[in-house]
């Protein structure tokens, strides 16, 4: 008596997002099935894996990535290293310098130092901001402009600040734009409608709905993400089809379990290799709850992710 | 004196005329092959491409071009001939200003911009959507003097306006010494009227970058540039007829036109406005435009921030306290007319607080008007609820209570900063304005101390205003109402959970009533609580419509079909976790048990409170169960499709306490029933099933004779 | 059939309120019962028919399924939904370690020896290696095998024996059968023998197969022969065979009530990503939150577990009661009696994203957690679970102003409106208004140092 399987493909599709130009560009999205259930339909696209570097270079990472870039004299160079690492669809660089309680690098010397990132490689960019609202809008608008022709993704449009990135990333400079909400469906698609009512086309839009750390309130992230794709596959919901992205490594990496040193904690082992689980474990489970793309730091993640996906899709 | 037709159409004639002329000169000088561009554009000639959708890059096209505009000149005395000819002298403005610049001609010069690039409209377009920019000012011609010319641009200056100059104002603000440019958001175009084109052409242009508006799409151009481009026109006299005609297709695009010539002009509301007094210009026009203006600071001597909220004022640190339990005192916002407001006005009646001894007990009212197309007086209550939390803010001065059972005291530290009366306006005036900015366009703040007036106004006033309020609350029912509301605050602990809020269910955690719900859809749209209609009835008695279940469907992601507002039997509502009450059916007495979050005990159903709560709640449907706020106890639509509130058999003590006037007086009302509640049991009564149908039998309760609810 | 509901079950009891089920009325049963929580056949005095009926449609579309014994029995399936938000996840995935007959004994050594090394509190939760998979490869040393089974049963672990030889598995089961061990031995080939070796000596019998239909047939098969004591090996020739077979399994069961597949799930991923520690976190996590009722690695460390257990502890709560931590006092950063206070709930979201930025700033200090329901900052306040009144009273059972020389204390910004309050309960106490969100604490407490 063989099994009876029942398909679950949906009429409804995640949008497709192209981000990037030429060769390298990554599309992310498309499906019509849950996180790699392949035996309902084929993979449209697998989940893609980004690398995250930050403004800041080497001066606030943990000594495991300071030998990863081992020999990088600047950022730019830690970029050009990072798109070699095996597994690695898109760069992401975080400008978390600019935050106005923290560095608060001007957002000119910001903007000139995404620019010389996206001239030196030819890996999809994603930008990503230094989590200040005021300042994001001002930095991501500036990024969007200054980053015309190369279909990146200006990241942190928040509810708080999406006109101004929306405007700039969605309708005047045509890149596209990540809409930020924090872990809960219905702000989420709040973001959405708010987004296309201002004019953004819906299709240039990804969704980071938030997330946290494996152990660490994690289950909101499953759930918001898993209803999100049934509201957008089941329902069919097309203020909920965008695809989405979510940026692992820092909170993973932030969490004691990544970051506490052997000395502190000797019984828990080698530093590297706790964060490395705890970046592949939560990628993992963001993958499987249906994110579309993940950004992780270490390349070993990378490439455990990326095999990973490659099994699986 | 001609009509505004008759003028409107000879202006378009000449200029018609003139454009023709020129162009012909133009092909007779250089040949119909010439190109034509303006710089740094990729829409050629932008107005006319957004209005055509034809790319015009020849003198020959430009010409051809002609016939065209020429179809848009009706001459019928129509509103819509004046505006479409309004539209005709635009573009042909257009043509004349690129015939400046052919053959590479640079025709504008210092401080004139002329033709203004793309890349400067992607830059203007982020904070115009955004608001940093909160409208776009155009001035053309003189002022009556340079003075006047100058307070005017810095007016606009001065709220953030990007201003634009056509004509004489030009030179009359550089003769006044100002400093003019991109910079700092005051640009001249240029000296003849046809500059104005240029700033015609950014919004246009904005329309197609931002609006993804298609060329040719007059239509969606017009809507556009209507509602999303904040300009507005504000003409000097003379207005000639040219002027007038380029007026009319400002007013065509949604642009007011805001003027003081009293000649030949018939006022068109909202869209021609006679103002004589230019130094009105600006507050006219913000509100022709309906511009509002952020507010980012409050003018205060003190601190204000959520950290001062929980601060309380000693009698020993208390210089001055208002306590309207001693004398009259009272805090109530009124809707008014938009004619009848000021807006930022604060004014004090009664002495101010240094003329207050140290320490005693005064009178205070504060009333806040408001204003606005979406104002309804239903947002009242909810504008008032906020005063509450706003004047806690302020550090050193402390507020409790509400209506006119209000005390405030203001700290010695606040009044030796220079704290006083009219600082209460100030605050009331900024965060009214700014947290209810969707509804409220103009605020004014009245603030009486003198205690005959007070008490007059109090008694007068206040009063009636609240019983009404009140009134209108009682008699909000749910039929009186068109729709309900949707509420999903708490999905994010229960996925599936949908409140229908109507006026007499509010919602389950018992904090959102429909008038809540009501202002909470008006200020956030796209936010937690939606409109449901309920024009599709399936089943009146038991509350349940088409609508309704399509609202619950899509806003519970697909997890609840059905859902009916009167019944616990059939498709009850679903309920969060944040239930005040569980209502629950007790099969031996043919009732209702409810029991209330704060009580702990036994009940008669066998379950605690936290035991039924894990049953009924997380979105789930639960027949014979149901989550519900207090106040929903007393309500004539409590499980009406099972009978109404005569089901209740038992609930604890306090709660009953706590509801016994309201119920009472309902079962009088629907059953003729008098003290309705001693024959509802409690836990000092019993907690057994069995001693509870003893009990109900004994006082004779009407729910054992009631059809069975367990059919 | 449709799913019944507590006023169904009522109807058919005998409505006596007997108590004699446990329930004070048969109202209470009926919702138990409804809900999962209570079997039918607690009631003594329904009639037959009816349990049957009821039992029928109220039995729950996967089996809940137990192995091991005393502390280290584990529950497994009994699930009900598909996703957590939908309900809950009742029984947890389990974490195994692998062991084989084909290792050289110093492998087999180092794996005995990590099995014990992890074992740790979390939120009141023991985190240790819950399962050792016992492997016996064919043509390998019989007697070997049962050596490893017998030192694996003194682990006080729950063993999954993984054999498909009916001799070797009757050998093993001789030195183990005391500690109900899963005998993972069922196949196409001998699931007649293995059953009757599963049902004599009354242990969970594992089912293995070649592809899904074959499982689901070998499945039926055993179901036929009257054995529902069963776990399912997904474990295929792929992960991704692997993956569709646990998810189908799961589907099939919950959503379209096919029971064949209602049992719980074996993933082994020492076999499908050998030697790739990094892809079997990877994969463990997958498969966590993706069925996986018990998930075998190579070993658990703790850089495996320290994710995994707290990731498992996110899925398996139950969505409608948040995870709670102990109230007291939490020292951080060395943090001693002169260290500067703060305060803020039990939820253990709040408590975990509030200590780690606090850690983040290194400034030593104390973090006074009182007990507000496991609710977040703004729902305990709204509550009245977070008042002045129950920090001063948490202050006095846990005799703070004895334990802690400083007077500081900083409330949450959310709650500023307590300050005044909290100042007239704690005379002597400098109240101080914190940030209004966690990430901003850093910087309050540099600014507050400086």
């Amino acid at each position: 008596m063989p099994f009876n399987a029942k398909s679950m493909k949906f009429n409804a599709n995640i949008n497709t997002v192209e981000i990037g130009t030429g060769d390298k560009a990554i599309k992310i999205g498309g499906e019509n099935t849950f996180p790699f259930y392949t035996f309902d339909a084929p993979t449209v696209n697998a989940p893609k894996v980004g690398i995250e570097i930050s403004d800041m270079g080497l001066a606030n990472e943990p000594d495991c990535i300071k030998a990863v870039y081992a020999g990088c004299e600047s950022v730019v160079d830690m970029a050009k290293k990072a798109v070699t690492f095996e597994g690695v669809d898109f760069l992401a660089l975080k400008l978390e310098g600019g935050d106005p309680n923290g560095e608060n690098k001007p957002t000119e010397e910001l903007v000139e130092l995404a620019k010389a990132v996206a001239e030196a490689v030819d890996a999809p960019l994603v930008i990503e901001g230094c989590k200040n609202v005021e300042k994001d809008a001002e930095l991501l608008s500036k990024c969007a402009e200054a980053l015309q022709g190369k279909n990146v993704l200006l990241m942190s449009s928040k509810e708080e600040n999406y006109k101004s990135i929306g405007a700039s990333a969605g309708l005047a400079y045509n890149q596209k734009v990540g809409a930020e909400s924090s872990v809960d469906i219905n702000l989420a698609k709040q973001l959405n409608v708010l987004l296309s009512q201002l004019g953004v086309n819906s299709q240039a839009v990804v969704m980071n709905v938030g997330s946290a750390a494996a152990g660490y309130g994690f289950e909101y992230v499953i759930s918001t993400m898993d209803r999100i794709k049934a509201a957008a596959l089941q329902q069919g919901d097309n203020t909920l089809q965008m695809p989405i992205i979510t940026p692992v490594a820092g909170d993973a990496w932030g969490v004691k379990e990544a970051s506490a040193s052997e000395a502190d904690v000797p019984e828990w082992g080698c530093v590297e290799s706790r964060a490395i689980d705890m970046e592949v474990a939560t990628a993992a489970a963001v993958l499987a709850s249906a994110s579309d793309a993940v950004i992780l730091k270490h390349p070993v993640s990378v490439a455990t992710i990326s095999k990973m996906i490659k099994e699986l899709a | 004196m001609s009509t505004i037709f008759e003028r409107v159409f000879r202006g378009n004639d000449a200029v018609y005329g003139l454009t023709q002329n020129a162009i012909d000169a133009a092909i007779a000088q250089y040949g119909a092959d010439q190109p034509v561009s303006f710089p740094n554009t990729a829409y050629c000639l932008p107005c006319y491409y957004a209005v055509s959708g034809v790319k015009v890059k020849t003198l020959g096209e430009l010409k051809a071009a002609m016939d065209v505009v020429k179809t848009l000149m009706g001459r019928t005395e129509e509103l819509n001939s004046v505006l479409f000819s309004g539209v005709a002298t635009a573009l042909c403005a257009e043509f004349i200003e690129v015939l400046k610049y052919l053959n590479g001609a640079n025709p504008y010069e210092e401080p004139c911009y002329g033709h203004l690039a793309d890349a400067i409209i992607r830059e203007l377009g982020v904070p115009l959507v955004t608001g940093d920019i909160p409208g776009v000012a155009v001035i053309v011609g003189s002022a009556p003097t340079k003075e006047d010319a100058a307070a005017l641009i810095k007016s606009y200056q001065a709220q953030g306006i990007l201003v634009t100059l056509v004509g004489g104002c030009i030179d009359q603000a550089l003769e006044a010494g100002m400093t003019l440019g991109y910079g700092v958001r005051v640009v001249p175009l240029g000296r003849d009227v046809t500059s104005v084109i240029h700033v015609v052409s950014v919004a246009l242009r904005a329309a197609l970058i931002f609006g993804n508006v298609t060329p040719g799409d007059a239509g969606a151009l017009i809507a556009y540039t209507k509602e999303r481009v904040p300009a507005f026109v504000n003409a000097f006299k003379p207005v000639d007829d040219v002027v007038l005609t380029a007026g009319a297709g400002a007013i065509c695009l949604g642009f007011p036109v805001i003027s003081n010539e009293d000649e030949d002009i018939v006022p068109i509301p909202g869209a021609l406005i006679g103002e004589p007094d230019v130094a009105n210009f600006n507050k006219v026009s913000l509100e022709a435009r309906n511009i509002k203006i952020k507010i980012t600071k409050i003018d205060i001597p003190l601190a204000f921030a959520s950290a001062f909220e929980g601060e309380i004022i000693r009698k020993k640190d208390m210089q001055v306290e208002f306590d309207g339990s001693r004398k009259d005192c009272f805090e109530l916002v009124k809707t008014k007319e938009m004619s009848e407001v000021e807006d930022h006005k604060i004014e004090l009646i009664g002495p101010d607080f240094d003329e207050m001894e140290e320490g005693s007990k005064q009178n205070i009212a504060y009333i806040v008007e408001v204003a606005g197309k979406n104002m309804q007086s239903d947002f009242e209550p909810v504008f008032e609820r906020k005063f509450h939390s706003y004047l806690n803010c302020i550090e050193g001065v402390m507020h409790t209570g509400q209506r006119d059972m209000i005390r405030v005291r203001v700290s010695k530290n606040a009044f030796a900063e220079g704290f006083r009366a009219k600082h209460i306006g100030e605050v009331l005036y900024a965060k009214t304005k700014s947290e209810f900015e969707a509804v409220v366009d103009k605020c004014q703040v009245t603030i009486v101390t003198d205690p005959e007036m007070v008490a007059k106004l109090r008694h007068e006033v206040a009063i009636p205003a609240f019983d009404a309020r009140d009134d209108r609350l009682n008699n909000l029912t749910d039929e009186s109402v068109p729709v309900y509301y949707s509420c999903i605050m708490c999905q994010a602990f229960s996925p599936s959970h949908v409140c229908v809020v109507t006026p007499e269910r509010l919602g389950l955690c018992g904090a959102v009533s429909w008038l809540d719900a009501k202002a909470t859809n008006e200020l956030d749209p796209s936010g937690p609580c939606q409109v449901i209609t309920k024009e599709r009835v399936i089943d009146e008695e038991v509350g349940a419509y088409e609508d309704v279940d399509e609202a619950v469907k899509k806003f519970s992601q697909g997890a609840l079909e059905h859902v009916t507002l009167y019944s616990i039997m059939k498709d009850p509502m679903t309920s969060c976790g944040c239930f005040e009450c569980i209502c629950g059916i007790e099969p031996f007495s043919n009732g209702v048990v409810i029991a209330n979050r704060e009580y702990a005990g036994q009940t008669p159903l066998g379950m605690t409170f936290p035991e039924l709560a894990s049953m009924t709640g997380g979105g789930v449907q639960t027949p014979g169960f149901m989550g519900h706020g207090k106040h929903f106890i007393a309500s004539k639509k409590f499980m009406k499709a099972e009978g109404g509130i005569e089901r209740i058999v038992w609930m604890p003590k306090d709660l009953k306490d706590t509801v016994a006037e309201r119920l009472n007086a309902t079962a009088k009302e629907l059953y003729g029933i008098e003290n309705f509640t001693d024959m509802v049991a409690d836990e000092t009564i019993t907690t057994d099933p069995e001693e509870l149908v003893a009990f109900l039998t004994e006082k004779g309760h009407p729910a054992l004779g009631l059809e069975p609810m367990l059919a | 059939m449709a799913k019944l509901t507590g006023i169904d079950i009522f109807k058919l009891t005998p409505k006596k309120n007997c108590k004699e089920c446990g329930c004070p009325t048969c109202m209470a049963f009926g919702m138990k019962v409804a809900q999962g929580a209570l079997e039918i056949s607690k009631c003594p005095h329904m009639a037959p028919e009816a349990i049957a009926k009821l039992s029928e449609a109220s039995a729950p579309p996967m089996k809940t399924i137990k192995a091991g014994v005393g502390e280290t029995e584990i529950t497994l399936g009994g699930e009900t939904v598909l996703y957590r938000h939908e309900k809950t996840f009742v029984n947890k995935t389990r974490y195994g370690v692998n062991v084989c007959s084909c290792m050289d004994d110093a492998v087999v050594e180092e794996v005995f020896a990590g099995i014990p090394k992890v074992d740790y509190e979390r939120i009141g939760e023991r985190m240790f290696a819950e399962v050792i998979n016992v492997a016996y490869c064919e043509g390998t040393d019989a007697a070997k095998y049962v050596a490893m089974v017998e030192r694996a049963a003194g682990m006080s672990r729950t063993l999954v024996l993984d054999v498909k030889d009916v001799e070797v598995a009757k050998a093993a089961l001789a030195v183990c059968k005391a500690q109900k061990p899963i005998l993972n031995g069922a196949n196409a080939a001998n699931y007649e023998a293995m059953n009757a070796l599963a049902t004599a000596e009354g242990v969970v019998l594992g089912v293995s197969a070649a592809n899904i239909d074959e499982l689901y047939d070998v499945t039926a098969k055993l179901e036929a022969l009257g054995n529902k004591n069963l776990v399912l090996d997904a474990t295929g020739a792929s992960i991704k065979e692997t993956y569709a077979i646990a998810v189908q399994m799961r589907r099939a069961a919950i959503k379209n009530s096919d029971r064949t597949f209602g049992y719980p799930s074996i993933v082994n991923l020492a076999k499908l990503a050998k030697g790739d520690l990094h892809l079997q976190t990877a994969l463990a996590s997958v498969f966590t939150l993706k069925y996986g009722s018990i998930v075998v690695m190579e070993k658990i460390d703790y850089s495996q577990a320290l994710p995994l257990y707290g990731l498992r502890q996110n899925v398996f709560t139950d969505p409608q009661k948040p995870m709670k931590v102990a109230p007291g006092i939490y020292s951080i950063n060395g943090g001693d009696e002169n260290s500067v206070c703060l305060t803020t709930v039990d939820f253990a979201l709040t408590y975990f994203v509030v200590s780690g930025e606090l850690e983040r700033s290194g400034v030593p200090c104390n973090l006074l957690i009182s007990d507000a329901g496991g609710l977040s900052v703004l729902t305990a306040w709204a509550a009245g679970k977070l008042s002045s009144s129950s920090i001063a009273k948490y202050f006095a059972e846990f005799e703070i102003e004895n334990k802690i020389k400083n007077r500081t204390l900083v409330i949450p910004g959310k709650v500023a409106v307590l300050k005044g309050d909290i100042e007239a309960k704690l005379p002597g106490w400098n109240i101080v208004v914190g940030p209004n969100e966690a990430v901003q604490l850093v910087k309050f407490l540099k600014d507050m140092n400086a």
